[in-house]
C-alpha cells in the first residue's frame, strides 16, 4: 500500500507547511488539524490503530479544541493581522533553531543509531491483542510512570481549578 | 464488509440453501457474478455497506424529523404536520426541497472557506459513526477491533464543526454560542466515554461486534443485556445523558435552541448548509442511539436472533426496533424536560456524572471479581446507590430559603 | 417519598398521558383544522358592513337602504361611497345605484350601523376576505354587500330579532296612524300656511317635549338655540320659544298638507319651478345652498336649508318637506336627520324671518 503512504505524507506535510505559513490564525489551526489527521492516518498504516484513534481523540478532540478556544478568546478574533516580521526580525534565532534541529535529526536518522533502537527481525504482532497488550504493559511494567503522569495531571487539574477559583474569589 | 465479502465468496451455496427460491437465486447470481475477478467482489463488498449506510440512515433521519414533530405535537395537545401528504408523510421531502431552494447567504465579512467547510465537517463524522454500528448478527460495515474507540474519536472530531461554524460567521454571538457548545460537548464526552469503559471492561474487547455478541444467550437472548446489570443500568443512564448532550438534544440544546443566542453557531447558515447541520446533528443522535443499543441494550439480540439467514433477518429487525425505541425516548425527553442552564449543565457533568462514571467502573470491577452472583448483585447495587445519594448531597447547591416579598404598600 | 429524579419521571408520565390521550380525548387535541373546520365566532364579533334586504326574490327592491348617505358622512375613514339611483326623469329612487365600501380602509368601528335610521347596514362577521390584490379587489360593491335578513338572523340572532321587532312595531304604528286619519276625511281644515300670531300656548304635542324652565338663566338667543338643538337631538322642542307652528294637531296627514301647500302658493316670491333647484346638491354647504336660493320663495329657502339627500327620513322628499313646512302642514322642524341641528336651526330662523312663526 505504498501509494497510500505517499498520499498521506503529502497531505501531512502540506498541512504542516500551511499551519506555519498561512496568515489567518483560524486557517492555520485548521491546517494543523489536517496535519493531525495525517499523522493518525500514518498510525493506521503502521497497524497501530489504537494509537491512531487516540491521536484523533486527544490531539484533535482536546488539544486543537483548546487552541481554538484560546485563539477565539484573544484579539485574533478578527483573524487578520497585517504582515508581521517573523520572530520580531531576529533571523539569527531562527537559523540557530534550524541548525539544532538539523543536527538532532541527523543524529537520529543515522543508520547505526536506528539499528541500535529497532529490533532486527520483524516482530510477531497479534493485532487483536494490541490494546490489551498496551493495557497490561501500562499497569504491569510501566506502572510507576503511569502513576507519575496521573499525579502530574491531577496537579494540573487542581492548578487550573485554583486559578479559576482565585478569579471567582477576587470577583466576590 | 467482511460479511458481504464472505457471502459473495460462498454465495452460491448460501443462496441454494434458501428454501423455495434458492435454486433460482443461485442461478441468477451465477449469471451476474459467476466468474468475476477478486477486485470486483472486493469493490462490491465495500460499496454495499456504504450504499446501505448512506441511503438507510438519512432516510431514518428524514422520518425521525417527521415523527418528532408529530410526537411533540401530540404531547403539546396539537396535531403535527398533516397537510403535506397523508399524515404529513411527504413533509420531510417538502422540507428538503424548501431548504435546497433557499438562497445561500454568506455574510460579507465571513470567512468563506471555513464557512463552506463547517457543515461538511458536521456531517462527515456523523456518517462515519455508522461504520461501527452492528445492525445485525455479523453485519457491521467495518469490523474494527478498536471499533468503540474509533466511534468516540470520530465524535470528538465533530466538535470541530461547532467552532468552525461559530468562528466563520464573523458574528460575536455565533462565537459565544460556539464556545458554549464546545464547552458542553467536551464536558459530556468524559462521563460518556467512562461509562463505555465499564462495558469494555465487562466484555474485554473494544470491537462493537464483540460487545454485541457478548450479550447474546440467556433467556430469550434478553437476560444478558447489560442494561439488566446494576453497573449496566447506571452506565446506560450515564451514556444516554452523555449522548444527548453530545448531539445537543434537549434538555441540553443550548447550542441550538431558538431562544439561546439566536441560534448559536448556525445562526448565519441558511438553505442547504443549515440542512447539513441538522443532518449532522440528527445523524449523530441516531448513531449514538445505535451505539447505546449495541453496548447496553443487547445490540441485535432478541428472541429469535442468531446466526444464519433467518436469524440474521430477525436480528436486524430487533436492532431497528430498539433503535426506534431509543429515538422515541429521546423525542419523549425532548418534549418533557426544560432546558438546563449552562452553569447547571457544567456542574451536572463535572460534579455528578463524572464521579458517578468512575464509581461505575469500580462497580464493574466488583462485579467481575465477586464470583458469588447474589452477593455481587447486592454489593454492586448498594455501592452504586450509596454513591449516587452521596454525590447528590455533596453537589447540592445552597438551600434556597422561602422568599420574602415586600410590597410597596 | 421523593427519590432523586422523581420530578423527571412525573414529567414523563404527564407527557405520555397527553400523547396517548390526544388520540382518544377531545380536550387533549384542541387543534381546529382550518379550513375544513372553523371556530365558532361569538355573536358580537364583527368584521365589515353589509346591506340587509328583506325578501329573497327581490333583493334590490326590498333592501332597506334608501341612500340617505348618513353612513357615508359619518364614516370616520370615509370608506363608503354612495350614489342614489335615479330613473330616466331624474327622479330619485329611494335606493342606491352604487354602494362601495373599501374594506382596506374600513376600521370596523360600526358607526355606520349606529347612525343608520333604517337598520339597513349591519356588521357581518365573515373574516375570510383576502384577495389577490391590494386596491380594487378590496372594494366591495352593491351585489356583494347585499345579504338577506335570514343571513342576518343566522349570524346575529339576538340583534336581528330585536331589529325585526322594532321594524314591525314601527310599521304597525304607521299603519295605525294612517288608519284613523283615513277614517276622518273631514278632518279639521289644515291650518293656513302662515299663522299670523305665534301661539304662546304649548301645543298638545305627541312628542315629549323637554321644557326649558322659565327661570333657567338663558338669554332669548340662547334659548332659541338650545331649543333648536334639543329639537334636533330628540325630536323635542323647548316650549319657551315660539315653535314653528304650535297650533295644529300634529300628525296632519301628508295628503292634506300637500293640498294646503298647493293652495298656499300665495307666498311672497314666485317659487322656483320643479326640477330647477341649483341648491339641491348634498355636496354644497349650508351657506352655499342658501345663497343659491337667495331670491326664491320661502319654500325654496326652506328646501335649501335641508340636507338635499331626499332620504325620506322626514317622511317626504326634501321638496315635499319644505312645502309641508311652508304650508304649515308639518310643524316639526327637526325631522331632517341628515341635516341635524344645523338644518333645524336654519329652518327655524327662516320661518322666523318669514314671520310665519
Amino acid at each position: 500500500m505504498e501509494i497510500a503512504f505517499w498520499i498521506l505524507s503529502a497531505i501531512t506535510v502540506m498541512g504542516a507547511i500551511m499551519a506555519i505559513s498561512l496568515r489567518n490564525v483560524m486557517h492555520c489551526l485548521l491546517s494543523l488539524i489536517l496535519f493531525f489527521f495525517g499523522i493518525a492516518g500514518h498510525y493506521f498504516l503502521l497497524h497501530a490503530e489504537f494509537l491512531g484513534a487516540v491521536q484523533i481523540l486527544i490531539y484533535i478532540g482536546a488539544v486543537a479544541v483548546l487552541i481554538a478556544l484560546a485563539t477565539m478568546l484573544t484579539r485574533h478574533i478578527t483573524g487578520e493581522e497585517g504582515p508581521r516580521e517573523v520572530l520580531g526580525g531576529k533571523w539569527w534565532a531562527g537559523m540557530g533553531t534550524a541548525a539544532i534541529i538539523a543536527g538532532l535529526l541527523w543524529a537520529i536518522i543515522r543508520k547505526d543509531a536506528l539499528a541500535r533502537l529497532l529490533p532486527t527481525e520483524a516482530a510477531n504482532i497479534s493485532y487483536t491483542a494490541l490494546v490489551g497488550d498496551i493495557g497490561r504493559a501500562l499497569v504491569a511494567d510501566w506502572v510507576v510512570p503511569l502513576e507519575a503522569m496521573a499525579v502530574l495531571l491531577t496537579a494540573a487539574l487542581i492548578g487550573a481549578v485554583v486559578i479559576a477559583l482565585e478569579e471567582v474569589i477576587r470577583k466576590r | 464488509m467482511d460479511t458481504v465479502y464472505q457471502f459473495l465468496q460462498h454465495a452460491e451455496e448460501v443462496l441454494r440453501g434458501i428454501p423455495l427460491v434458492g435454486g433460482l437465486l443461485a442461478r441468477l447470481y451465477h449469471a451476474l457474478l459467476g466468474g468475476a475477478p477478486e477486485w470486483v467482489l472486493l469493490a462490491i463488498s465495500i460499496a454495499v455497506p456504504i450504499l446501505f449506510v448512506v441511503s438507510v440512515f438519512p432516510g431514518i433521519f428524514a422520518y425521525t424529523t417527521l415523527v418528532e414533530r408529530k410526537a411533540l405535537g401530540r404531547i403539546q395537545n396539537r396535531i403535527g404536520p398533516n397537510r403535506v401528504g397523508r399524515w404529513g408523510l411527504l413533509q420531510p421531502i417538502a422540507d428538503g426541497v424548501k431548504l435546497l431552494t433557499k438562497e445561500d447567504i454568506v455574510p460579507r465579512s465571513a470567512d468563506k472557506f471555513v464557512h463552506f467547510l463547517a457543515p461538511v465537517a458536521a456531517v462527515i463524522p456523523s456518517v462515519l459513526l455508522f461504520s461501527v454500528v452492528p445492525i445485525g448478527a455479523g453485519l457491521v460495515p467495518v469490523d474494527l477491533n478498536i471499533g468503540l474507540l474509533f466511534a468516540f474519536a470520530i465524535s470528538t472530531a465533530s466538535v470541530l464543526a461547532l467552532f468552525m461554524g461559530g468562528w466563520a460567521s464573523r458574528n460575536k454571538f455565533s462565537l459565544l454560542g460556539a464556545m458554549r457548545a464546545v464547552a458542553q460537548v467536551i464536558s459530556y464526552e468524559v462521563p460518556m466515554v467512562l461509562a463505555a469503559v465499564a462495558v469494555v471492561m465487562a466484555v474485554g474487547s473494544l470491537s462493537t461486534l464483540a460487545i454485541a455478541r457478548a450479550q447474546s444467550g440467556g433467556i430469550l437472548n434478553v437476560s444478558h443485556w447489560f442494561v439488566f446489570r446494576p453497573w449496566g443500568f447506571v452506565g446506560f443512564v450515564l451514556f444516554t445523558i452523555g449522548a444527548m448532550a453530545e448531539s445537543a438534544r434537549t434538555p441540553f440544546d443550548i447550542p441550538e435552541a431558538e431562544s439561546e443566542i439566536i441560534a448559536g453557531y448556525h445562526t448565519e447558515y441558511s438553505g442547504f448548509k443549515f440542512a447539513l447541520f441538522q443532518l449532522g446533528e440528527y445523524l449523530a443522535s441516531i448513531a449514538m442511539a445505535g451505539i447505546t443499543v449495541t453496548m447496553f441494550l443487547g445490540g441485535y439480540n432478541g428472541p429469535g436472533s442468531g446466526p444464519g439467514f433467518f436469524g440474521g433477518l430477525i436480528s436486524v429487525f430487533w436492532f431497528f426496533s430498539k433503535l426506534g425505541c431509543m429515538i422515541v425516548l429521546t423525542i419523549w425527553i425532548r418534549g418533557t424536560w426544560p432546558r438546563v442552564r449552562v452553569d447547571q449543565l457544567m456542574s451536572f457533568a463535572w460534579k455528578i456524572l463524572l464521579p458517578m462514571s468512575i464509581v461505575n467502573i469500580v462497580a464493574v470491577a466488583m462485579w467481575h471479581y465477586i464470583t458469588i452472583r447474589p452477593i455481587a448483585w447486592i454489593g454492586t447495587t448498594l455501592w452504586l446507590v450509596l454513591w449516587f445519594v452521596t454525590l447528590n448531597k455533596l453537589a447540592a447547591t445552597e438551600k434556597i430559603e422561602k422568599r420574602e416579598y415586600r410590597y410597596a404598600s | 417519598m421523593g427519590f432523586i429524579g422523581k420530578g423527571l419521571f412525573e414529567g414523563m408520565v404527564v407527557t405520555a398521558r397527553n400523547f396517548v390521550g390526544s388520540y382518544f380525548d377531545k380536550e387533549r387535541l384542541v387543534t381546529v383544522q382550518y379550513p375544513e373546520e372553523r371556530v365558532q365566532v361569538p355573536e358580537n364579533s364583527r368584521t365589515f358592513p353589509f346591506l340587509v334586504f328583506d325578501a329573497d326574490k327581490d333583493p334590490i327592491g326590498t333592501m332597506r337602504c334608501v341612500a340617505c348617505k348618513i353612513c357615508e358622512v359619518e364614516c370616520p375613514p370615509q370608506c363608503i361611497y354612495i350614489v342614489m339611483d335615479r330613473d330616466e326623469k331624474g327622479k330619485p329612487q329611494q335606493r342606491p345605484k352604487v354602494f362601495d365600501i373599501d374594506i382596506s380602509v374600513c376600521m370596523q368601528c360600526q358607526i355606520c350601523v349606529e347612525v343608520c335610521p333604517f337598520d339597513a347596514i349591519k356588521m357581518d362577521n365573515n373574516y375570510e376576505k383576502s384577495q389577490y390584490g391590494r386596491f380594487n379587489e378590496l372594494v366591495e360593491h352593491l351585489p356583494e354587500l347585499l345579504k338577506s335578513n335570514e343571513y342576518y338572523t343566522k349570524i346575529k340572532p339576538t340583534e336581528a330579532t330585536a331589529v325585526d321587532a322594532k321594524l314591525k312595531a314601527d310599521a304597525e304604528k304607521k299603519a295605525k296612524k294612517a288608519a284613523p286619519a283615513a277614517a276622518k276625511p273631514a278632518a279639521p281644515a289644515p291650518k293656513p300656511a302662515a299663522p299670523a300670531v305665534p301661539k304662546p300656548a304649548p301645543a298638545a304635542a305627541p312628542m315629549a317635549r323637554v321644557a326649558i324652565p322659565d327661570d333657567a338663566p338663558f338669554t332669548p338667543e340662547q334659548r332659541q338655540w338650545l331649543s333648536g338643538y334639543l329639537a334636533a337631538v330628540g325630536g323635542s322642542g323647548g316650549t319657551g320659544v315660539a315653535p314653528a307652528a304650535a297650533a295644529p294637531v300634529a300628525g296632519t296627514p301628508v295628503a292634506q298638507a300637500a293640498e294646503a301647500a298647493a293652495a298656499a302658493t300665495t307666498a311672497s316670491a314666485a317659487e322656483a319651478p320643479a326640477g330647477n333647484w341649483p341648491w339641491h346638491d348634498p355636496g354644497l354647504g349650508m351657506q352655499q345652498r342658501l345663497d343659491l336660493a337667495k331670491d326664491t320663495s320661502i319654500a325654496d329657502k326652506l328646501m335649501a336649508a335641508m340636507a338635499q339627500t331626499d332620504c325620506h327620513a322626514c317622511g317626504f322628499d326634501c321638496r315635499g318637506y319644505a312645502d309641508a313646512i311652508a304650508t304649515g302642514a308639518e310643524t316639526d322642524l327637526s325631522l331632517c336627520l341628515p341635516g341635524e341641528a344645523e338644518t333645524a336651526n336654519m329652518l327655524k330662523k327662516l320661518m322666523q324671518e318669514a314671520g310665519k312663526l
